[in-house]
C-alpha cells in the first residue's frame, strides 16, 4: 500500500520532451507508473517512450483524464505550469525543480490552499510508492539496499539524505510504503503535516521516518499533529544540521517568524515532547525503528 | 543575494521612503567633498554586508572635520582595499522603531512585521518582548492595501501625521519587496526625529536567489563576497563556505553536507570549507576540488549518496582532479548512489580506498586529520 500514488493513478508529465524526462519517464514506465500522457507546447503528435504528447494540459487530459501531473520545467516556469495544471483539475502536481522564485512559490502556496488540490515541492526526488511499484520524480529503485518496499512511510526535505536513512532502513530489514519529497525550498508548497493524515490512514504504513533540517516550523508542526493526536502512529525524526554556524541565508526577520522555533534544539525537543524518538545520527534510525515496531507487536 | 546599504538606500529614495542625506565614499580623499554635502555632524558608514557593523566599530558618529578624516580613515583600514563608507547627516533622534517585510511560508503571502522597540535586533525583541510585535499578512494577488498599512501603524501607537508618514513608507516599502522580488526588506532603525519626521536611518534588501535571473539591476560581482574563494564558486552556482578548521567537505546534497558537517564536530574534527555539488552541479567535481584545496585542508571528505548526482561520474571526475592536481593530502570518499556498482574500480585507478559507510568515513577522516596535525 502506500499515498500519494499508486500504480492505478494516471500520470501525466508536463515538459516531457527534455532529456532528462525521456530518461525519467523511461525509468518510471518500467517500474510500473502509469504514465498515461506528456505535455510540451508545440509538440503535439510527438511520442515519448510510447507516450503521446500534446500542446497542453486541457487538451491531454480531454483525451487521457489524469489524477496527477509531474513537471520536469526549468524553475521560471514552474509557476505557470503549476497553475496549467491546477486550471485543469489536476489535484495532485509534483514540481521537482530547484530555484523556484520565492514570490512564485508564495503565490503557489496560496493558489493550492485554495483550490484544495496537494501540489509538492520544489526541490524535490518527487514521490515513490516503494509498496506500490509507482513513481512522479527520480529514485534509483533498482538499488536494492536503499529501496525496498515495506511498511515505514518517509517524508523528506532532502534528497541526498533520503538515500543516507532509507539505507539504514533498508539495513535494519525493513522497507518502505512511500517516500515522500515534500522539498528543500523555503516554501514547501506541501507542508509534513499535510502528508502525515495520508500516512495515518494507510494501512500499509505501520510507522513514518521525517527526514527534517534546520530552518522553518515543518517539524513543530508534526509535534503538534502527534500531540493533538492526529497522528497517532510511532514516529522517528532525524534532523540535519544541529551544529551548522547560524545562516545568514536566513535574514533577521525570516528567523523571527519561527520566534524560537527553527533550531534543530527546539525541533528536537518539540518532537520529544510530543514523544517521537529522534536519531542523533544516521546509523541510530534502523534500531530506533525496530524497537517502536516491536512496540506496536 | 544581499544588497549593500547604500544600494537599499537608493532603491528607498526612488520609491519616495526619507534617507538621510548621505554620499558615497570609496576613497579618503573624497572625504571632505562629502562632508560640504552632507554637514556636521555625520554618521560614517562602513559599506560591507556583515552584521553588527556597531559593534565592531565600522559605524561611528563625527561632530568636526577633524574627527569624521580620523575615523573614516580607521574604517578604511580595517575593512580593506575595494570597499566604500556611506557619509550620512547624523539624525535628531527622538525614538527608534522597525519596520520589515519577509515571506510568511505557511500561508503563502507576505508579511508585515513592525515593532515600536527599534534600534535592536528584532530576534532580541522576539525573544524578550514578543507582544511588542505587530503582524500584518498581505496577500501578494492583492498587494497591500491602504487600510492594512494604517492598521499597523495604529497597531505601533502613531498617530495623526507620523501615521501618515508610517503608512506611505509601508506602501512603499512593501512595492519594493514585490518590485524586487525580496526575501527581505527591513528598516531598522526606522528613526522618529525631534521634528517629527521618519527617517530610514538604515536599510537592508535581500534579493531571492532564485530571482537574480529576472532582477538584472543587481548583477553578481566580486563586491559581495569576502573572498575570492567564495565568489568564484558563486559564479558557477556551487555553495561554498569557508571555515577555520582541518578537514574539506565535498558533499552532494545541502541535506547530506548539513548531516556531514554535524557528524564531524560530533566526532570532534573541525571542517575547513564546505562544498556542495550535488543536483544540478554534480559534474562539477574538479572544479570543486580546487576550489577546495585553496581553503588548505589536512584532510579531504568527500560524501555522496545521490540520485541525480551521479556516482560514477563523480568518482570519475575525482580522479581525474587527483592527476592533475596532485593533492598533497589524504582523501577519504564515500561515493555512493546512481552507478555506484563502477565507484569502486574507478577510485582504486586514484589510489583511494572505497568506504560505503557514511560515518565510517567521517572517523577515518577526523582520525586522518589528527595524525597531520602532530
Amino acid at each position: 500500500m502506500s499515498v500519494i500514488i499508486d500504480s492505478a493513478t494516471r500520470v501525466l508529465v508536463q515538459g516531457i520532451t527534455g532529456k532528462e524526462s525521456r530518461f525519467w519517464t523511461r525509468h518510471m514506465i518500467d517500474y510500473g507508473t502509469n504514465v498515461v500522457a506528456g505535455v510540451t507546447p508545440g509538440k503535439e503528435g510527438q511520442e515519448v517512450e510510447g507516450v503521446p504528447v500534446f500542446h497542453s494540459v486541457r487538451r491531454a487530459v480531454e483525451e487521457f483524464p489524469a489524477d496527477a501531473s509531474l513537471l520536469f520545467v526549468p524553475p521560471r516556469f514552474a509557476r505557470d505550469a503549476v497553475y496549467e495544471a491546477l486550471d485543469a483539475g489536476i489535484q495532485k502536481v509534483v514540481v521537482l525543480c530547484e530555484g523556484i522564485p520565492l514570490h512564485d512559490a508564495l503565490r503557489m502556496r496560496r493558489a493550492a490552499l485554495s483550490t484544495g488540490a496537494m501540489v509538492i515541492g520544489g526541490n524535490t526526488s518527487g514521490v515513490i510508492s516503494t509498496g506500490d511499484g509507482a513513481m512522479m520524480g527520480f529514485f534509483p529503485y533498482w538499488i536494492e539496499r536503499v529501496y525496498r518496499p515495506g511498511r515505514v512511510g518517509v517524508m523528506t526535505r532532502s534528497g541526498s539524505l533520503t538515500n543516507e536513512i532509507t539505507a539504514r532502513i533498508v539495513e535494519a530489514g525493513l522497507g518502505t510504503s512511500s517516500i515522500v519529497g515534500v522539498g528543500g525550498d523555503a516554501v514547501p508548497l506541501t507542508r509534513f503535516a499535510e502528508v502525515l493524515p495520508l500516512f495515518e490512514a494507510d494501512p500499509g504504513t505501520d510507522a513514518v521516518v521525517i527526514i527534517g533540517e534546520l530552518g522553518g516550523t515543518m517539524e513543530e508542526e508534526v509535534a503538534e499533529a502527534i500531540e493533538e493526536a492526529t497522528f497517532t502512529k510511532p514516529l522517528v525524526a532525524f534532523l540535519g544540521g544541529s551544529t551548522a554556524p547560524k545562516g545568514t541565508k536566513m535574514g533577521h526577520a525570516g528567523a523571527i517568524v519561527t520566534a524560537g522555533k527553527g533550531t534543530v534544539e527546539d525541533k528536537v525537543a518539540a518532537l520529544e515532547g510530543a514523544g517521537a524518538l529522534v536519531a542523533g545520527r544516521p546509523s541510530e534510525v534502523g534500531e530506533l525503528l525496530q524497537t517502536v515496531l516491536a512496540k506496536v507487536g | 543575494m544581499r544588497l549593500f546599504e547604500y544600494q537599499a538606500k537608493e532603491l528607498f529614495e526612488e520609491t519616495g521612503i526619507p534617507v538621510p542625506k548621505g554620499r558615497l565614499v570609496s576613497d579618503a580623499a573624497d572625504l571632505d567633498g562629502a562632508l560640504e554635502e552632507v554637514g556636521l555632524p555625520c554618521a560614517i558608514k562602513a559599506q560591507v554586508l556583515r552584521g553588527g557593523r556597531g559593534k565592531a566599530g565600522l559605524i561611528q558618529l563625527a561632530s568636526t572635520a577633524e574627527e569624521a578624516r580620523a575615523k573614516a580613515e580607521g574604517i578604511f583600514d580595517s575593512i580593506g582595499d575595494g570597499r566604500s563608507l556611506l557619509v550620512e547627516q547624523a539624525l535628531d533622534i527622538e525614538r527608534e522603531l522597525y519596520l520589515s517585510i519577509t515571506a510568511e511560508p505557511v500561508s503563502g503571502s507576505a508579511l508585515v512585521l513592525a515593532s515600536a522597540e527599534g534600534g535592536v535586533e528584532i530576534e532580541e525583541v522576539a525573544r524578550t518582548m514578543p507582544e511588542k510585535i505587530v503582524r500584518e499578512r498581505v496577500d501578494l494577488s492583492e498587494g497591500l492595501l491602504p487600510y492594512g498599512a494604517r492598521n499597523v501603524m495604529f497597531e505601533l501607537g502613531l498617530e495623526g501625521d507620523e501615521a501618515r508618514q508610517g503608512s506611505a513608507m509601508l506602501m512603499s516599502l512593501y512595492d519594493l519587496f514585490q518590485r524586487y522580488d525580496a526575501e527581505l526588506v527591513e528598516i531598522n532603525p526606522l528613526v522618529a526625529t525631534e521634528s517629527g519626521a521618519l527617517v530610514a536611518a538604515d536599510g537592508k534588501v535581500t534579493i531571492d536567489d532564485g530571482s537574480l535571473a529576472r532582477q538584472s539591476r543587481f548583477p553578481l560581482s566580486r563586491d559581495y563576497f569576502e573572498s575570492d574563494i567564495e565568489y568564484e564558486a558563486a559564479a558557477e552556482g556551487i555553495p561554498y563556505i569557508e571555515f577555520d578548521g582541518d578537514i574539506g567537505l565535498m558533499c552532494a546534497g545541502s541535506g547530506l553536507t548539513n548531516v556531514i558537517y554535524d557528524l564531524v564536530n560530533y566526532g570532534g574534527g573541525s571542517v575547513a570549507s564546505y562544498v556542495e555539488f550535488g543536483g544540478p552541479n554534480y559534474r562539477k567535481g574538479a572544479k570543486a576540488m580546487e576550489l577546495t584545496m585553496r581553503s588548505k585542508p589536512k584532510v579531504l571528505l568527500v560524501v555522496t549518496f545521490g540520485t541525480i548526482a551521479r556516482a560514477d561520474v563523480i568518482a570519475e571526475d575525482l580522479a581525474e582532479a587527483i592527476g592533475r592536481l596532485q593533492p598533497d593530502f589524504p582523501i577519504v570518499t564515500a561515493i555512493r548512489g546512481t552507478g555506484e556498482e563502477k565507484v569502486r574500480e574507478l577510485l582504486g585507478g586514484a589510489g583511494l580506498e572505497f568506504l560505503d559507510d557514511t560515518e565510517d568515513a567521517v572517523e577515518r577522516a577526523i582520525e586522518l586529520a589528527r595524525v597531520a596535525k602532530r
